[in-house]
């Protein structure tokens, strides 16, 4: 994972051994990296001038030296940043004080995203995100911002060289880097897959744990209002009011109009209102598919799907309820959903059919209808959850490890529980309460069936 | 301590219950000398709050102090107990193509780690383990959930397990 140790400073390696240009990000790039607090800076001071046009006047300087400091900070990161890509690796080269170069060999690149927030939209820049096994976002490699046909071009070259591995021959193959007089973009034919409605996911959102505790909060604020009679009493209230809409928000935001197609380069995800990403997961590079259906959801039919990719951990603001994977159906019907996890695991989807045994019904009385298991030669699925049914489908080829566990109250019972670890965000399969001889079966037998998958797929 | 029945087995031979597949793995165990690393542990815990609780009940009475100090010194003998059992639990066993591990006496785990998945491999060695001449090792894959950890090991067997696993696992490595 790591690269390997220059024999001289990076630095001076960096000047010596790059027969490569080295590329800048865009001059406006600044502006967009600062966006998200000049915003709030600037909604700020709107907010202080309409409220007291009298007494702006110091605030006013203040504020205007901390959005130049901002600026300027912003315009020396830019001019010390630059990148390039040579011998397989992407290198990023950044920092005035302290240098930071960055390597990433792209034969192990886990997906690459298109990132674009909504003033990098209305400039036509976009972010673009480097994922790599392991590591949190800080340590992924981000180009922010380079404009938005670069990007996507830079994409499709990153996702190619990939793909064609380290050999030197395939990134001399590839035409001097097209960034900066993007070529005619080679228009890559894609199957649309999946496309989130509209109007059910605003409806969806409300209807899920985030909608609830929204809707909680808002109640509790509204009661104590109208038990009140004045509406000065909501302020206690209004840090959790702001709290459960924003977390609404960055839903709706994140999943409006998801989108899955399949590209030859990889599964494109596309998604979001004002901020959009473009996510591309390789092939091959799914560790885990879980199809979740959560209590209220189940009753109208709906559930949601996502995937796991051994890719950074999310920044912990996004991160939301636990640990939420990518949705690639925010919301859908269970067709659909069936339908693209056909997709996704190449074949028909195979159903969690094996029931455990009666003693489980002791140990978990209320998700006992739900648990269930069932493997064959490339996967393994496991379904448990009261509230949530939660499916879970790994390949058996991803398996990291296995874990056979059993507590207290299962021993008494003859039962047992085993996990399935995949690469990525704590996901796991959770073959819950076995019988003790079935669990030992599963235990000695799966590691060989998991090798066989290895080896079949390498 | 669901079963008083189980002594604690001298950590020579094998415990008697120790999950699946008892009869066919042959089970490896740490050093005897963990055991005495989790006594000192206890010990460290126990003396002094035994001595501390002991002179803030002599504030009130001689005898709330004796009482005070028997209980956490009682305590501390029962942690013992416990600790005897998790430390007899611990058991790896190598085998063709992964390791296994084996811990724990309430809540019992056994994982398996194919050689080719491991990442990285540890040993660390505290203050403690290494007055006793012990070490433990960690294996890292890429999942989170499966970090697994065999405490206990002398130093030099620890070294040459580190070795091994590390030659196996490039031998076998697996992409992600």
């Amino acid at each position: 994972m790591t690269a390997p140790l220059p024999d001289e400073l990076p630095l001076r390696a960096a000047s010596a051994a790059s027969d490569q240009p080295w590329h800048r990000l865009h001059p406006l790039s600044p502006l967009v990296r600062a966006g998200r607090q000049l915003m709030s800076l600037v909604v700020l001071l709107a907010g202080l001038l309409v409220a007291n046009h009298h007494r702006v006047g110091r605030d006013l300087v203040t504020d205007l030296v901390i959005i130049a400091i901002a600026l300027a900070g912003g315009f020396v990161s830019w001019l010390v940043t630059r990148w390039q890509i040579t011998d397989g690796v992407l290198r990023v080269d950044t920092g005035l004080i302290r240098r930071d170069s960055r390597r990433f060999p792209l034969s192990q690149i886990q997906a690459v995203d298109v990132v674009q927030t909504g003033l990098a939209r209305v400039l036509g820049l976009a972010e673009l995100r480097v994922r790599m096994a392991g590591g949190d976002a800080a340590h992924g490699g981000r180009l922010a911002c380079l404009r938005r046909s670069d990007a996507e071009q830079l994409r499709r070259d990153l996702l190619a060289l990939s793909v064609a591995g380290t050999a030197v021959a395939a990134v001399a193959a590839i035409p001097a880097r097209a960034v900066g007089r993007a070529g005619p973009a080679v228009v890559v034919p894609e199957r649309l897959l999946f496309r989130v409605n509209a109007a059910r996911l605003p409806v969806a959102i409300l209807l899920s744990r985030t909608g609830a505790v929204a809707i909680a909060v808002a109640a509790a604020a509204g009661l104590t209002i109208a038990v009140s009679g004045r509406t000065s009493t909501i302020a206690p209230f209004l840090p959790f009011v702001l709290g459960a809409m924003v977390n609404l928000w960055r839903q709706l935001n994140g999943q409006y109009g998801t989108t899955v197609a399949a590209a030859p380069d990889g599964l494109r995800l596309r998604s979001g209102l004002i901020q959009t990403t473009a996510e591309t997961i390789r092939p091959g590079r799914i560790q885990a598919v879980r199809l979740a259906e959560p209590l209220i959801w189940r009753a109208l039919g709906w559930c949601r799907l996502e995937v796991d990719v051994a890719g950074a951990r999310q920044r912990r603001e996004d991160q939301g309820e636990g640990q939420r994977l990518r949705a690639v159906i925010p919301v859908g019907s269970r067709a659909e959903a069936g339908q693209l996890l056909g997709e996704l695991i190449g074949s028909q989807p195979l159903l969690p059919r094996l029931a455990p045994p009666l003693a489980a019904r002791w140990k978990a009385p209320l998700a006992y209808h739900f648990l269930g298991w069932n493997r064959d030669d490339r996967y393994v699925v496991a379904s448990r959850g009261r509230v949530c049914r939660q499916t879970t489908w790994v390949p058996l080829d991803k398996v990291q490890s296995i874990r056979w566990v059993q507590g207290p109250l299962q021993r008494r019972l003859g039962l047992a529980t085993v996990h399935l670890d995949v690469a990525g965000k704590r996901v796991s399969a959770k073959i819950q309460d076995r019988s003790d001889a079935e669990a030992r079966e599963i235990l000695a037998g799966l590691p060989d069936l998991a090798r066989a998958a290895r080896s079949a797929a390498a | 301590m669901s079963d008083p029945g189980d002594h604690p087995v001298p950590l020579s031979t094998e415990p008697a219950d120790a999950g699946p597949d008892d009869a066919t793995i042959a089970w490896r165990l740490p050093s005897p000398l963990l055991l005495r690393v989790r006594r000192i542990e206890v010990a460290v815990v126990t003396v002094p709050l035994a001595i501390a609780g002991g002179v803030a009940g002599a504030v009130v009475s001689t005898g709330l102090a004796a009482g005070i100090a028997v209980a956490v010194v009682v305590a501390g003998a029962l942690g013992e107990r416990f600790l005897a059992r998790r430390v007899a639990a611990w058991g790896y066993a190598e085998r063709q193509d992964d390791l296994m591990v084996r811990r724990g006496v309430l809540i019992r785990h056994q994982s398996v780690i194919p050689y080719g998945r491991m990442q990285f491999i540890d040993v660390t060695a505290g203050p403690l383990e290494r007055s006793q001449g012990l070490a433990t090792l960690r294996m890292h894959t890429a999942a989170a959930a499966s970090d697994a950890r065999i405490p206990g090991l002398e130093q030099g067997v620890a070294a040459a397990l580190r070795d091994q696993l590390t030659e196996l696992g490039e031998a076998q490595a697996a992409g992600l």
